[in-house]
């Protein structure tokens, strides 16, 4: 008889990744490591099991190359790192279950070979399904998947291969920066499904450099300013609505200067997609900041229309999208279309941008394909696509100037993710991420809630298209919110060393202020429930299962305060799922994540179920206070 | 107070003043929630507005004619006429908020 459920304190992966990089340093210390006899850490912070780290001393300054030797000669990753005498050097790209050769050229000298042999890759790796490369392709860069269902973070060369995959579910966009590392969404869920406590910023070995939290958490996309600070999607504390804000993050402090409200410029309600909500009214699914204009364009997928405020003032420009159903007074936002060719509005569209000549590209998903209900696409007769308008805001009119994926119908067709990339006049990438079939045809069901029924396809296609010809085409088996291409090396700091710094702000979890009558039964939480309390340093996360029509209630209580949290049982509790990476398989299971800001003192745990208040037998410290 | 109906007494009782309809399901996490929400907004409402309950279950066709897609949903009316609609486990702040506003 235990007089407590399942409790375990994890140490969050910012600190497991000083204690490894530590441990390292000190190892490397200790040797005398040659270009013969180097040392050599694989997965050296944990999460990026295709890296190493490799040190050795000379006698002399000189500049090293490493190189990993490609499966195929053109597969080959090679960097060169500025002369020292002591060489701690990232190894980036090796292949997963494979005796890697490395090798190690010293500038002007001899050159050394290595095998790092790594071990297969895990469940979270995509497979691939089919890969199309025109002959003259050639192509340095991986292309980046970031997770939206079960599979992890992953990138391919271009033939193919994995050559850099995480191990945890950071997710959403992954946005390199001035400094040549990357931000990406954190795995620390602060309200499902997926509204995550901020952004890491990461190097390509997988080591979190910073970690910035946001007090309304972080969702779908970010931008680096000129100034080196971060654009956000956010939402307000509270939750009350979702995905409707943006904030401007200090890059040093984390702290966050400005706020754009939607709702300032908005009314939640107008212009409604068909997969609207009251709660979720605007869905923010993408940000992109044009120096041009100094304004803020954003992808509403639940107003079905891209938004541009201005940065200074929040007032709306315009809107991009069916004027259909939206009210008189914000009629003059829109354009009207001219010119004689082809010319689709978006619907339900994510991942704009503003390319350098003012034209606007978006993942135009199709879902529903109308504003009106009577009108509403079946997905199987609908169709997704890259798409690239040219506005004028001085006639406010609109045209159409190229698309990709309308003419493969259902089989490009993704109902809620996908991006599109601009990388020069007729050279884009167009990601149709979330391509699910129900049997032979696309499912018009919510992906990731039927992300394990055996009937549900997902599938991946990835597109190169240079002057209307695809020049590279990857299909892979589950869906992914973005595809991004990157180089694995940056001509900067490539293996940043020190402990990664926290900075802004946890939220305050919103209680709910209803209390629901119980008897305290004294009794500890029965082990039906299957509860468990997994602490962290600024939070705690409470699981457990519960069938639908419980009422049940976490509380925190002491001789002062009770503070009261609604766990909701009920079966099908989200909507529009971006990324169901967090969604559990049996949906009995349920995950609360508390926040201790806001809160001081020692806390007992109940858990009110169906009118019968248990114990947990764990008391959480928050504040200064320790956990007794 | 809050009281249970049927869809024959529902058209008679939104025919005058402010009703808060609440179409919830009995085997529903969240509307059980609600309706210990909807107590609390009772007491402090007063007369401003009547609260009524409604089983989804046993008032189908009641349901489908107001398209109850999910639950708990609230409708508030004015003289028998839709005034706002609301789906989800809400808290009272923001309900007594749509109660004052109507």
């Amino acid at each position: 008889m235990t007089d407590r459920i399942s409790y375990r304190f994890c140490q969050g992966l910012r600190a497991r990744q000083a204690e490894a990089e530590r441990s390292m340093l000190e190892e490397f210390a200790r040797g005398e490591y040659t270009l013969e006899k180097p040392f050599i850490r694989r997965n050296p912070y944990l999460i990026n099991p295709l890296s190493a780290v490799i040190g050795f001393r000379t006698r002399e300054e000189t500049a090293v190359t490493v190189t990993v030797l490609g499966k195929r000669r053109e597969g080959t990753v090679s960097h060169t790192f500025p002369k020292s005498r002591e060489h701690l050097l990232p190894v980036l790209g090796l292949y997963g279950g494979y005796d890697n050769q490395v090798e190690l050229r010293l500038y002007e000298g001899q050159a050394r070979r290595f095998t790092i042999a790594t071990e297969e890759l895990g469940e979270g790796v995509p497979s691939l399904l089919s890969l199309h490369r025109e002959p003259e392709y050639i192509c340095e860069d991986l292309c980046f998947f970031t997770p939206s269902l079960g599979a992890l973070a992953t990138a391919f060369d271009a033939w193919g291969e994995v050559r850099w995959h995480l191990t945890v579910p950071v997710i959403f966009e992954m946005t390199p920066l001035k400094n040549g590392n990357f931000l990406i969404g954190t795995e620390r869920v602060v309200e499902m499904p997926y509204y995550v406590s901020g952004l890491y910023e990461m190097t390509m070995m997988g080591k979190i450099v910073k970690e910035y939290a946001i007090p309304g958490g972080f969702h779908h996309d970010q931008l680096e300013m000129e100034d080196g600070n971060i654009l956000a999607l956010t939402e307000g504390e509270s939750y009350e609505t979702v995905e409707d804000m943006v904030v401007l993050l200090d890059r040093k402090t984390g702290e966050i200067r400005r706020t754009w409200d939607l709702k300032n410029c908005l009314t939640p309600g107008e212009g409604a997609s068909g997969g609207c909500t009251p709660r979720d009214w605007f869905h923010g699914n993408a940000l992109f900041y044009d120096p041009n204009t100094h304004s803020i364009t954003l992808s509403g997928r639940h107003v079905d229309a891209i938004v541009n405020i201005d940065y200074d003032t929040g007032e709306l420009n315009w809107i991009l999208g069916d004027p259909e159903t939206w009210p008189a007074d914000k009629q003059s936002y829109f354009f009207a279309r001219t010119g004689e060719g082809e010319f689709d509005w978006p619907y339900e569209q994510h991942g704009c941008l503003v390319t350098p000549d003012g034209g606007i590209m978006c993942f135009d998903n199709g879902h529903y394909r109308s504003k009106i209900r009577e009108k509403f696409r079946l997905n199987k007769d609908s169709f997704s696509r890259g798409v690239l308008y040219r506005i004028d805001r001085e006639t406010m009119t609109i045209e159409q100037l190229w698309q990709y994926g309308k003419e493969r119908g259902e089989e490009f067709f993704s109902s809620y993710i996908g991006n599109v990339a601009w990388y020069g006049e007729d050279h884009y990438l167009v990601h149709s991420g979330g391509i699910q079939y129900d049997g032979a045809h696309a499912s018009e069901r919510p992906a990731a809630l039927y992300q394990r029924d055996p009937r549900i396809r997902g599938e991946s296609i990835t597109v190169e298209v240079f002057r209307g010809k695809v020049i590279w085409e990857m299909k892979l088996k589950g869906n992914f919110y973005r595809a991004r291409k990157l180089l694995l090396y940056h001509e900067q700091e490539n293996l940043p060393l020190g402990e990664g710094s926290f900075v802004g702000r946890m939220g305050v979890t919103p209680e709910f202020g209803t209390q629901i009558p119980a008897e305290l039964c004294k009794e500890l939480l029965p082990a039906r429930y299957e509860a468990e309390l997994v602490e962290e340093e600024d939070r705690f996360v409470f699981q457990a299962v519960f069938e639908g029509g419980q009422v049940v209630m976490l509380m925190l209580e002491n001789e002062s305060e009770e503070h009261g949290y609604f766990i909701s049982t009920a079966k099908n509790k989200f909507n529009a799922l971006c990324c169901g990476a967090f969604i559990k398989k049996d949906p009995r299971n349920i995950t609360l994540n508390v926040n201790k800001a806001g809160l001081w003192g020692v806390f007992d745990v109940r858990v009110i179920v169906d009118g019968k208040k248990y114990e947990t037998g764990i008391r959480i410290a928050c504040g200064d206070q320790k956990r007794e | 107070m809050l009281r249970e109906i049927t869809e024959d007494e529902f058209y008679e009782d939104i025919r005058e003043g402010l009703v808060l309809a609440d179409f919830y399901s009995p085997t529903c996490g969240p509307c059980k929630m609600l309706s210990f929400v909807l107590e609390d907004v009772d007491k402090a409402c007063k007369d401003r507005a009547e609260i009524v309950k409604i089983n989804v279950d046993e008032n189908e066709r009641l349901a489908e004619k107001y398209g109850i897609i999910a639950y708990p949903t609230m409708i508030l009316l004015k003289n028998g006429e839709e005034l706002k609609r609301v789906i989800g486990l809400q808290q009272k702040p923001a309900i007594l908020k749509m109660i004052e506003e109507a």
